[in-house]
């Protein structure tokens, strides 16, 4: 680890699209080392405001700031470089081996060029290397080394929600955003995955800010939890706290107390 | 096929094409030097649009560059036609070819960093046409319609030249021009494939195939998505510079005929037969693609339904017949192999692996 996990302060972002509010006004802090949920019922912004952060949108109005830095308007491969990594909902991999995209995860950290990588020089090696020796630490943490030389297009569903992860956390990041972790997977994978989080925060001591619609999951894991909705945060807090909200209750569960009095009637 | 056999057949090619010049007459070694500078250049395009993913129409505009600048900066100044040039010795000249069509794919490169696939290979097409209205008309440095000669390769003070006054003889067989310059050709293709191989299994290699796999991913994983699109035209310059450069020395004349749009098709043709992505692959189909019309046209004769070229016999020119012939390989490819010559050769991936994929 090059430095400790830090704030992420967000300030009143709004995101509009040609007349569409994504985000509207949205603020929250992600405390140093602590895993944070963004939960809330679909086309609630969570994804729009995953895609502010890694700089893939660009905010309307307001500002993230994370170590003091201000990453509104950053380019994502500048985001990147400040430690910020993020995992995507629909797996995102590149064709090749495992290995080759855990190496794409170095690339911030490693140097080589074109002409030191064309022409082999010793220190292009060495460093590929190096680095492959981590990326192999890393898999093996998360449970993928067996798959290290294989190719991703063959690997099961949650070994390439795996490899996204693992991907990730090669670039050694402080902060990771992981975008609906557990979707589409069984109870005994989510468990195994959640149990991997857990220690991806105990192990690394990173900030984890997580998407995910799994209550169960969200309630156990997460340290604090901010509710949006419609692009609005309509809460924010403790799990405890959230989950006895009105507000959340309404927007959330509500749509259950309403199947069950459907089904009472 | 298995990493050793693989090796052995991969080490006989090479003792064959070692041994060739010494066998081969001179219309086999001319061929295969022509297709030689395809496999340089094909391996150029397939950097840049089988692993970034980066349409380029205007490959030809670059192999004329290096044809036309290694022809300018090693040709005679001064001379009595009106032609002018710096007269460097033809290494050097080389060299400085490949480093002057990099500079011409760099000088593209905000354009190449921004434009997404298609977009690029609309955007470039304007270069072929640019190209052929300069080579046509600057007379000074290209010499126009009628074009210039090139000044042979000389390593050293040994000439690569034919009608050697030393009249060399190796192992008993004349060693000319042509099959000096096999060796030098034979060492610039290594050189290429080498290079080629190991960006692509390199840094630059996985940030280019994320480029191309998905432009979000690759600026979230860090890497900068303009920059590596420019930097991967710049590449793939170079691979044509020098390709256009041997294509040069190989034609001993260079004419602006040579560089219209169905090049640049015919490299595109190249990298698709072979496989997109697939440096290996891209080589095999330019030795195909550039051989097939050499092979029609030294056996038309023997051949049936061909009509000689400018005999007016009925039936196709053996030109004309062999794009027949990769056009239909295309649709074959496309059809039957989408991965190409480098597809066919490829295990198969396990099939009780792909059944856990949902």
């Amino acid at each position: 680890m090059t430095a400790a996990a830090a704030e992420l302060r967000v300030d009143g972002v709004t995101v509009r699209f040609a007349g569409l509010t994504a985000l509207d006004e949205v603020s929250f802090t992600v405390a140093p080392g602590s895993i944070h949920a963004l939960i809330g019922p679909n086309g609630a912004g969570k994804s729009t405001c995953f895609n502010v952060l890694s700089g893939v949108y660009r905010a309307t109005e307001g500002s993230v700031h994370y170590d003091g830095r201000e990453l509104t308007g950053l380019a994502p491969h500048r985001i990147a470089g400040i430690g910020v990594a993020r995992t995507f909902q629909n797996i995102v991999l590149t064709a090749g081996t495992v290995a080759d995209n855990l190496m794409l995860g170095r690339h911030g950290l490693t140097t080589a060029g074109f002409a030191s990588t064309a022409l082999r020089l010793p220190k292009a090696v060495r460093e590929q290397r190096r680095h492959r020796e981590r990326a192999y630490e890393i898999a093996d943490f998360l449970g993928i080394a067996a798959h290290f030389e294989q190719p991703v297009g063959p690997l099961s569903y949650g070994d390439r929600k795996r490899v996204e992860i693992a991907r990730a956390l090669c670039m050694e990041p402080r902060l990771l955003l992981l975008d609906e972790p557990v979707a589409g997977m069984n109870p005994t994978e989510r468990l195994a995955m959640a149990a991997t989080i857990a220690a991806v925060r105990a192990e690394l001591g990173i900030s984890i800010l997580i998407v995910e619609h799994d209550m169960g999951m969200v309630m156990r894991l997460a340290d604090a939890v901010t509710v949006l909705d419609f692009g609005r945060r309509i809460a924010d807090g403790t799990p405890e706290s959230v989950q006895r909200d009105p507000a959340v209750i309404a927007a959330y569960l509500g749509q259950q107390q309403e199947q069950q009095k459907e089904e009472s009637a | 096929m298995s990493e050793i056999s693989k090796r052995a057949v991969a080490g006989v090619g090479v003792l064959v094409l070692l041994a060739l010049p010494f066998y081969a007459t001179g219309f086999w070694l001319q061929s295969g030097l022509f297709a030689m500078a395809a496999v340089i250049g094909a391996i150029g395009l397939s950097l840049l649009t089988g692993t970034t993913g980066q349409l380029s129409l205007g490959h030809a505009f670059f192999l004329a560059v290096g044809a036309y600048g290694y022809v300018w900066l090693s040709g005679p100044a001064g001379a009595a036609d009106g032609l002018t040039g710096l007269g460097l010795p033809p290494l050097l000249a080389f060299g400085l070819a490949v480093a002057l069509t990099g500079l011409a794919g760099g000088l593209l490169s905000p354009i190449a960093g921004r434009l997404r696939g298609m977009y690029l290979g609309v955007a470039t097409l304007a270069l072929v046409f640019i190209g052929q209205h300069v080579m046509l008309n600057a007379h000074t440095v290209t010499g126009g319609y009628n074009g210039r000669s090139v000044p042979p390769m000389d390593l050293f003070g040994f000439a690569l030249a034919d009608a050697s006054p030393q009249g060399l003889l190796v192992l008993g067989v004349p060693f000319g021009g042509l099959e000096r310059l096999w060796y030098f050709g034979l060492a610039l293709v290594a050189l290429a494939l080498l290079t080629a191989r190991n960006l692509l299994r390199g840094r630059p290699g996985r940030a280019l195939g994320a480029v191309r796999d998905s432009e979000v991913a690759a600026a979230v994983m860090g890497v900068p998505v303009a920059r590596y699109r420019s930097a991967a035209f710049v590449v793939s310059c170079l691979y044509a510079g020098a390709g256009g450069a041997l294509l040069a020395l190989v034609f001993r004349r260079v004419v602006p005929e040579t560089f219209g749009l169905v090049l640049s098709i015919d490299y595109l043709a190249m990298i698709v037969i072979g496989g997109l992505g697939s440096v290996g692959g891209a080589a095999a189909a330019a030795v195909l693609v550039t051989l097939l019309p050499q092979v029609l046209t030294g056996y038309a004769d023997d051949l049936p339904l061909l009509a000689r070229a400018g005999s007016g016999a009925a039936g196709p020119t053996p030109g004309e017949a062999a794009r027949y012939l990769y056009g239909a390989a295309i649709v074959l490819v496309l059809t039957l192999a989408p991965q190409g010559l480098a597809g066919l050769t490829r295990r198969r991936p396990r099939k009780t692996l792909q059944e856990h994929t949902p």
